[in-house]
């Protein structure tokens, strides 16, 4: 029998903020190609998304004011915040118990993130059916582990309590997970996310930054960078792409810096400008402080465009063909620079091995591996020994609380040895 | 009879610092600063410990005990005889104690361990053979008569020069496809040459070097017994074993058993009475060419390949390659003598090495040896060094 998910995801192509949206876009079509069922929650949006796919089918629970990246402090939403996420919640509840009322029972509820936490947990209660979660990011990350937000760390931490089975998008989060929430970590599954390829372009002496301009994503050490590579390469040109709340402070620094007049900020691109951007870029550049995986890095790979990634990165973890640094460390991040632009040997090689690599990130295998883990739910095993496992939980949730070092240190490391 | 020819490669590269593009140009005042000696001292002393200091007093043993019936023949590179002075004279003093024996045969091979052989002319080739040549004579007061290249790396234009430069026998791998379906355990002649070839026995020697620990090896754990064994059956004039010495105590570590196999190896072999054990020189004195070998593009012993791509398979290596012989042009020309020394040192194959991007696409990294993260930062270090070699040559 063909199997059946209520997947409860947040934003689907063409409405995009960041990589939960392209996995949510290639996820659930190669599920739908692998012959199951899965019918995909989100927002009503001005942008329709549509499926043409028969095993694929797009369901609106209704309109909402809030942003996966919004955080209650932001002016707009002001105390309206918590209530909005919950309002939206019981929308999806009452959508997706609809559904399954003329449709038929599902066998999974898939939910990502921690915006829908609280309807998935509900489903999972009311309905009786396993939930599987997939963790993209945590607050930890996005708040570039400056100052977490309590709030979203407990919703996370229900959420993944409650969950029968975790999916990690590397094993950095499955780390995270696992410390800081003190989750058992015989559920979590972690699987790497994948890429739809993008054309190479006609390259042009272009470094390149493109993400959220939010703490997490350091595109101020980006800047920091250029400052030094500019005094050994003057005629280079370096992108900013995307929008976000630190746009006004980098082009402050940019000025501040002198070199406002090498920097392009280009605000929000469209689809199609992202893949231009791409392909005509030398160098790709992710100082991420924390990120869960960096689906970025693999967009710019697939482009034939030479990378330089943060070590913290789920990416770093699970590429070869990239080149790795410390996202502090400014000094190296310019020399990688300098040395991609001088080299051509080096742009070459970086460019070819990783197009052959990228070959292996590949949606259908993220389906597979998915599957995999429904598959492996024993869901009567599983609820009992859940219950037994109750208090070790509640132990590691207490050592989880205690604000100890996860060695994710922010500072500089003492330089290694070769 | 069958000869059991038993040889080791003896070799340290010189590793180099953290060289960024900051570095270029800044400090042409300064003696050159490329090398780490720190970590190569460190390295060269655990190295030492572990494997050169206690497998030499091993082979001592054996030597003295089977009264000279097993012999054996070492290759050491100018870079390792210079760490041995420099760091440790002791590992250099059991080197000697054991060429004193008289069962132990040296091999000639460059100076540095280099790629000289692949330029386009062989004069750097013929002279960082000489600089051997001279340092063995200082050292052993012997004359090399068995030459054999960096990793093997062997080609018809390269047996010539060996041949002219007065040796009487050069070694190779055993590779298939120079071989066809013909055996290893002979020597064979160069098609257009006269001089003898040793070929490795890949199989066997694979055997100690890579498979000795691998648990499984359908034939683990490997017993010497068991070893000699296979070697009786061998049909043939010779066994060529030619083996990393880093194998004994570093590849292998002590725990895997790999010295009781070396001590008991002996024993074992000449229980049979139709093996014995001959240096290098000795085999091409006894044995002669049983037919031709046509090489025209280098082999080596190196991957799967068996052929030069492990140091230049890619466009990385292919450009510090390229750099590396311009440097040297203008350097023959200016005559400076401390740059040469230098140059020759970045010379030696390790540097190319640690580009290699082989397999790293199939998302396999080699386990290989290397001080670096990847081959990406192998390149960019090594040639940021190259490109301040360069300035410096034109000042």
């Amino acid at each position: 029998m063909k199997m059946k998910i209520a997947m409860i995801g947040w934003e689907y192509p063409p409405f995009k903020a960041g990589g939960l949206a392209t996995h949510c876009y290639g996820l659930t079509r190669s599920l739908a190609d692998k012959n199951v069922k899965v019918y995909f929650f989100m927002p009503k949006t001005k942008h329709i998304a549509n499926s043409d796919h028969q095993n694929l089918v797009i369901k609106e629970a209704g309109e909402t004011e809030i942003f996966p990246y919004d955080h209650p402090e932001d002016e707009a939403l002001a105390g309206k915040f918590f209530e909005a996420v919950h309002r939206y919640n019981k929308l999806v509840v009452a959508k997706v118990k609809a559904v399954a009322k003329s449709e038929g029972r599902f066998d999974f509820i898939h939910a990502h993130d921690w915006l829908t936490m609280e309807a998935s947990m509900i489903l999972k209660e009311e309905m009786g059916v396993p939930l599987v979660l997939t963790i993209h990011s945590t607050e930890y990350d996005r708040s570039g582990w400056l100052n977490p937000n309590q709030w979203f760390i407990d919703i996370e931490r229900k959420g993944m309590e409650k969950a029968d089975r975790i999916i990690a998008v590397s094993h950095f989060t499955k780390r995270v997970i696992v410390e800081k929430y003190g989750i058992n970590p015989n559920k979590i599954s972690v699987v790497h996310n994948a890429v739809y390829p993008i054309p190479e372009g006609k390259k042009q002496e272009i470094v390149l930054f493109l993400g959220r301009l939010t703490i997490q994503k350091g595109a101020e050490f980006f800047l920091k960078a250029a400052r030094k590579v500019l005094d050994y390469e003057p005629d280079v040109r370096f992108v900013v792409a995307g929008i976000g709340d630190m746009l006004p402070c980098l082009i402050d620094q940019a000025v501040d810096l002198g070199i406002s007049n090498r920097v392009i900020f280009t605000g929000r691109l469209t689809e199609e400008e992202v893949k231009h951007i791409y392909g005509i870029s030398s160098v790709y550049i992710m100082p991420s402080v924390s990120e869960p995986f960096g689906i970025t890095a693999l967009e710019a790979i697939s482009a034939g465009t030479p990378t330089i990634a943060s070590k913290t990165s789920g990416v770093c973890e699970t590429f070869n063909n990239c080149l790795k640094v410390d996202f502090w460390d400014t000094d190296e991040i310019a020399t990688k620079i300098i040395s991609l632009l001088r080299y051509e040997s080096l742009r070459t090689s970086l460019a070819e091995n990783g197009k052959k690599e990228i070959e292996l990130f590949t949606w259908d295998n993220v389906a597979g591996k998915t599957i995999d883990v429904y598959n492996g739910i024993d869901v009567e095993r599983l609820k009992k020994q859940l219950k037994g496992r109750e208090k070790i939980y509640k132990w590691n949730q207490k050592l989880a609380s205690r604000d100890y070092d996860l060695s994710l240190s922010l500072g500089p490391k003492t330089k290694k040895v070769r | 009879m069958t000869s059991i020819c038993l040889y080791f490669e003896v070799h340290q590269p010189m590793r180099l610092n953290h060289f960024s593009v900051f570095n270029i140009g800044a400090n042409h005042d300064r003696n050159s600063d490329y090398f780490d000696q720190k970590l190569n001292q460190q390295i060269f002393e655990k190295v030492a410990k572990k494997c050169y200091l206690p497998t030499n007093k091993v082979l001592l043993d054996l030597i003295n005990r089977y009264d000279g019936k097993f012999r054996v023949s070492f290759s050491l590179t100018g870079t390792f005889i210079e760490y041995c002075e420099r760091y440790m004279p002791s590992v250099l003093d059991s080197f000697k104690e054991l060429f004193a024996t008289g069962a132990v045969d040296l091999i000639e091979e460059t100076y540095y361990h280099s790629l000289s052989s692949m330029y386009d002319d062989l004069d750097e080739f013929e002279k960082q053979i000489k600089m051997h040549r001279e340092k063995i004579k200082r050292i052993f007061n012997y004359k090399p008569k068995i030459f054999r290249n960096t990793e093997t790396i062997y080609d018809n234009r390269i047996a010539r020069k060996i041949n002219e430069l007065g040796y009487k026998g050069i070694i190779t791998e055993g590779a298939d496809k120079i071989l066809g379906r013909r055996s290893p355990n002979y020597l064979y002649k160069p098609f257009d040459t006269d001089i003898k070839v040793l070929l490795r026995n890949y199989k066997l020697s694979d055997d100690i070097g890579f498979r000795f620990s691998t648990h499984n090896w359908s034939e683990f754990p490997l017993t010497a017994d068991k070893y000699a064994k296979w070697i009786s059956h061998c049909e043939g004039d010779l066994v060529n074993l030619f083996i990393d010495y880093e194998t004994f105590g570093e590849h292998q570590w002590i725990e895997t058993g790999i010295f009781e196999f070396l001590k008991h190896l002996p024993g074992e072999v000449l229980k049979h009475n139709h093996l014995d054990f001959v240096t290098v020189s000795e085999a091409v004195e006894r044995y002669q060419p049983v037919g031709e070998i046509d090489v025209p593009w280098a082999i080596s012993w190196a991957d799967e390949d068996r052929n030069v791509s492990t140091w230049l398979g890619n466009d990385m290596q292919i450009a510090c390659f390229n750099e590396l012989k311009n440097i040297g042009r203008r350097l023959k020309e200016k005559g400076n003598e401390m740059l040469l020394k230098t140059w020759r040192c970045l010379q030696t194959s390790d540097h190319l090495y640690y580009c290699s991007t082989k397999g790293l696409a199939d998302g396999n990294v080699h386990a290989y040896f290397s001080p670096y993260d990847n081959p990406y930062e192998g390149f960019m270090n090594y040639m940021n060094i190259l490109q301040d070699l360069k300035q410096r040559v034109m000042l």
